[in-house]
């Protein structure tokens, strides 16, 4: 069988098998502990401690645990990442074997956090140099060993952007002349324009 | 060593005067071979070297058209008021091949750039992405060598890059 929330593939064996640990907790447990996956997923933290509470019902080991966490974490991003709406993942999920109060009090969680979560997505996907920074300083270039009177004025730009590796930073610092600083900034208004119509 | 320019017919005088004032400006300065007749090497360069330095040095400290020809007292009249001729009629291209100097002064300077605009459509993480994406590449000169820097922005990070350069250019517009 196939399933919109797995990218209209296969489910997982192990998410099968871990559905069924999920069916061993209350569904409002269970509701709770996805409101904190969620929170982990929008990069809010999640409180070990209260997914142990919430757990303790059930008598999970940390296996368990573990495994639950893991579960509802795929359940949800897959499904936010395929864009499948609430009623379908909750029917999905009770094909899978998930008790029916279960489906829906995951769903409404997720139905809420919908939009939330593929911004984030959207978000955390692959860029390369992102640009993080700007700082530019404005000279007049009065005089020079070339040029007794020059009388042009000079901009300074320093771009920061993310490295290849995340967490490290690049800079890069340049002068440009005053008409090729003009071109520059008519040409990203173009550009930005364009973008415009994009949306 | 400037005499030797005599040696050369008046109309050619002009034409080498103007091909050096070209090559001063970045496009392609006279060779060599074409005079091989006329000068020695030795005199080839050293003329070579005198008139582009009389070049740069009257338009850069702005010279008067006495103090030009007071230089060129060595040649005959008519040779001096030829590369006069020329100085006077490309003052403007020398004086912005000079600014650009003066710009590349410090150690990294923008020499070109390129932008393309694209549309992301889908990634590992979201299967529909969409969205639009400026990827900018800046080819800086630093120290003599070409280094390229490519940085990705989104639509708001494009419009704060915008925004910040156009505070920039509201200085330098003040400033005319």
């Amino acid at each position: 069988m196939r399933f919109r929330f797995c990218g209209d593939l296969d489910c997982p064996d192990w998410v099968l098998a871990e559905i069924t640990t999920l069916a061993k907790m209350s569904s409002v447990k269970m509701k709770l502990l996805c409101g904190q996956v969620l929170k982990d997923l929008l990069g809010e933290g999640i409180d070990y401690e209260k997914i142990v509470k919430l757990t303790a019902d059930a008598k999970f080991e940390s296996g368990d645990i573990k495994a639950s966490v893991a579960v509802l974490s795929f359940i949800l991003s897959s499904a936010a990442k395929h864009d499948v709406d609430s009623e379908s993942l909750s029917s999905e999920l009770q094909q899978l074997g998930l008790p029916k109060e279960h489906a829906s009090g995951l769903c409404k969680s997720y139905e809420d956090k919908h939009s939330a979560l593929q911004d984030k997505l959207r978000e955390t996907s692959l860029r390369l140099g992102r640009l993080d920074s700007v700082s530019w300083r404005v000279d007049y270039t009065l005089s020079s060993s070339e040029l007794s009177e020059v009388n042009e004025p000079l901009i300074h730009l320093k771009l920061q952007k993310q490295g290849a590796e995340s967490g490290c930073s690049e800079t890069a610092a340049f002068s440009i002349s005053a008409d090729k600083f003009r071109v520059l900034l008519s040409e990203l208004k173009q550009a930005q324009a364009l973008m415009n119509t994009l949306q | 060593n400037m005499e030797v320019l005599d040696r050369l017919p008046e109309p050619d005088c002009v034409k080498l005067c103007h091909r050096l004032v070209d090559g001063l400006c970045g496009r392609e300065p006279p060779c060599r071979g074409e005079y091989g007749a006329t000068w020695s090497l030795q005199e080839w360069a050293g003329l070579r070297d005198s008139l582009t330095a009389l070049f740069c040095r009257a338009v850069g400290s702005n010279s008067a058209d006495e103090e030009v020809l007071a230089e060129l007292q060595k040649l005959c009249s008519r040779h001096a008021h030829a590369v006069l001729n020329v100085l006077r009629s490309r003052r403007r291209e020398v004086r912005l091949a000079l600014l650009s100097r003066t710009d590349c002064m410090s150690s990294a300077a923008l020499q070109d750039f390129d932008w393309s605009l694209k549309l992301a459509l889908s990634s590992d993480k979201i299967s529909s992405l969409n969205t639009p994406l400026l990827s900018l590449s800046l080819d800086v000169r630093e120290n003599g060598a070409l280094r390229p820097v490519a940085v990705e922005m989104s639509k708001e990070e494009l419009s704060a890059l915008i925004s910040s350069l156009e505070a920039a250019n509201k200085v330098m517009l003040q400033m005319k």
